[in-house]
């Protein structure tokens, strides 16, 4: 069993081809926190897993979930993370897959350039843990708020032209009106502390 | 080079005086309301009526007189408007009275490198939390980006309010610690974070029906685990990410021990380092903003007005 990341929340092992996410304890936090996000956080990962598996998204097939151990086994990816290679025209396969991923009901939580992987130029959405179920616009919203702010502040340089072409893939993909969604992004960004536009 | 820099966003007015990277000078005197929070107004009362006597005090330890300045500062924003407006009349005063350069800072950045000069951590995170802040900043290609923030109010204004609701005055972080000890009972409440970014107005309405059902302790002790575990969670995933190795506590909340043993606890689980500020330089104060004054001086700034809504991230760094 190798380690193969070591993240804020869990370590990722690798064995025999499957990757092995476990939650580790933190110790800053009092038992009664730690064990019930950590136990929460895990089966709601596998479970949202194994829907966007069955539904045909590009992501790990989930193998089988541990909770004494707040274990997730599932299949490896082999490929790089695109925060290493990014470029503008990824951008666009991300709006894409996130519109699929919003169309199918599920809000990703945590949507950065480290979370996706390019395998035989198909781009797989990994990292399920902050996602939860939602189709309404506001949530949709955010989780394009977070991309944008990732782009921000991993990929700056590239930041503008990237947000385009992903919202733009988005749009064209996207079953709900995107007006909506729209109205709550610029209401999200308005409502930030110490917004000067107003 | 001797800069003076001049402190007013909220309760605090604060004057200090830096010789080009050392310290010289920090008095402040902190608005204390009676009841409630700060009004506005109360505030820049307050700033108007202590500002001579600060400023004679930061002159005399420094043993400088006005004359020997050679860079005024003042604190730009974020802050509540009327407070602001004394800093920035008084700096402007000044500047003009004596022909030197007036230099606006960001007040939030002016905490990060305070911070990175007394901890002498070169690339820290910084979780920021004080009454109307809470952000977790790091430096990313030429600015300091808000990594994470609050979406609603500031920590320390969660804690203030849950005090006022408590009886327990302003500011009312030391007591609701101190109750906080007494207790090693969780009552379970919301645990609020969002990517990065943290809310906390679902905890304020959550404690509000608890109050007079349990006990008092126990809320303090919940309280507090609950939001800092939230932040420290928040600042760990912005180092993850970012790759950082540091990490700073500041602002007035930084004041809290057991924030402190928490952010300790993480940092040493991920083998990063974990330094605490001086109390001195971690609440609001004016030596922060004329070292911050100084670093920015050879900035050209067009628009000295305040700006009360002053973003960490609209600002270029360039002297980094």
């Amino acid at each position: 069993m190798k380690i193969i990341a070591v993240g804020s929340e869990a370590v990722v092992y690798e064995k025999n081809n499957t990757i092995i996410k476990r939650r580790v304890r933190k110790n800053y936090r009092i038992k009664e926190i730690d064990e019930k996000l950590r136990k929460n956080r895990s089966k709601a990962e596998f479970n949202i897993m194994r829907f966007l598996y069955e539904s045909g998204l590009n992501v790990p097939k989930p193998l089988k979930y541990l909770e004494e151990k707040k274990e997730i086994w599932m299949e490896k990816i082999e490929g790089k993370r695109l925060a290493e290679e990014f470029s503008v025209n990824s951008a666009s396969d991300i709006g894409m897959v996130v519109a699929e991923m919003h169309n199918l009901g599920i809000i990703h939580g945590d949507l950065t350039t480290a979370n996706m992987i390019k395998k035989d130029k198909k781009l797989y959405i990994i990292d399920f843990g902050l996602s939860y179920h939602s189709s309404k616009d506001e949530d949709f919203a955010s989780d394009i708020f977070l991309f944008k702010n990732a782009l921000k502040s991993k990929h700056n340089d590239l930041y503008k032209e990237a947000y385009y072409s992903f919202l733009h893939a988005y749009k064209s993909k996207i079953r709900k009106e995107f007006k909506g969604i729209d109205t709550h992004l610029k209401d999200i960004e308005e409502r930030r502390r110490y917004n000067e536009s107003y | 080079m001797y800069t003076l820099g001049i402190e007013s966003t909220a309760h605090t007015f604060g004057i200090g005086i830096s010789d080009n990277d050392k310290i010289i000078a920090n008095e402040r005197d902190t608005l204390r309301p009676s009841s409630g929070g700060i009004i506005p107004r109360e505030a820049a009362m307050h700033h108007f009526k202590f500002a001579p006597e600060i400023l004679k005090r930061a002159l005399d330890k420094s043993g400088l007189k006005l004359k020997d300045i050679d860079l005024f500062a003042f604190s730009q924003g974020p802050g509540i408007i009327p407070a602001l407006k004394v800093g920035a009349q008084l700096s402007a005063f000044l500047s003009k009275k004596y022909g030197k350069k007036l230099i606006g800072v960001n007040h939030c950045i002016a905490h990060l490198e305070i911070a990175r000069l007394y901890t002498k951590l070169s690339d820290p995170v910084m979780l920021y939390v004080s009454g109307g802040n809470t952000q977790i900043i790091t430096y990313y290609n030429g600015t300091y980006i808000v990594f994470g923030e609050t979406q609603d109010i500031g920590v320390g204004n969660l804690i203030d309010k849950i005090g006022r609701k408590l009886d327990i005055p302003f500011p009312a972080g030391p007591k609701i610690e101190e109750l906080a000890k007494k207790s090693r009972h969780y009552i379970e409440m919301p645990y609020s974070i969002k990517g990065m970014d943290v809310s906390f107005s679902g905890i304020e309405t959550f404690i509000s029906k608890l109050i007079g059902r349990e006990k008092t302790e126990d809320i303090a002790f919940s309280l507090q685990e609950t939001v800092f575990s939230m932040l420290i969670e928040a600042s760990e995933r912005a180092m993850a990410y970012c790759l950082k190795n540091s990490l700073v506590i500041t602002g007035g909340v930084a004041a809290n021990k057991r924030l402190n043993e928490m952010g300790e606890k993480m940092c040493k689980d991920r083998n990063a380092a974990f330094k605490a500020i001086p109390m001195e330089f971690a609440g609001d104060n004016g030596a922060m903003i004329a070292y911050t004054g100084y670093l920015m001086k050879d900035y050209k700034q067009k628009d000295l007005a305040i700006r009360p809504r002053f973003r960490t991230d609209t600002v270029e760094i360039k002297y980094r």
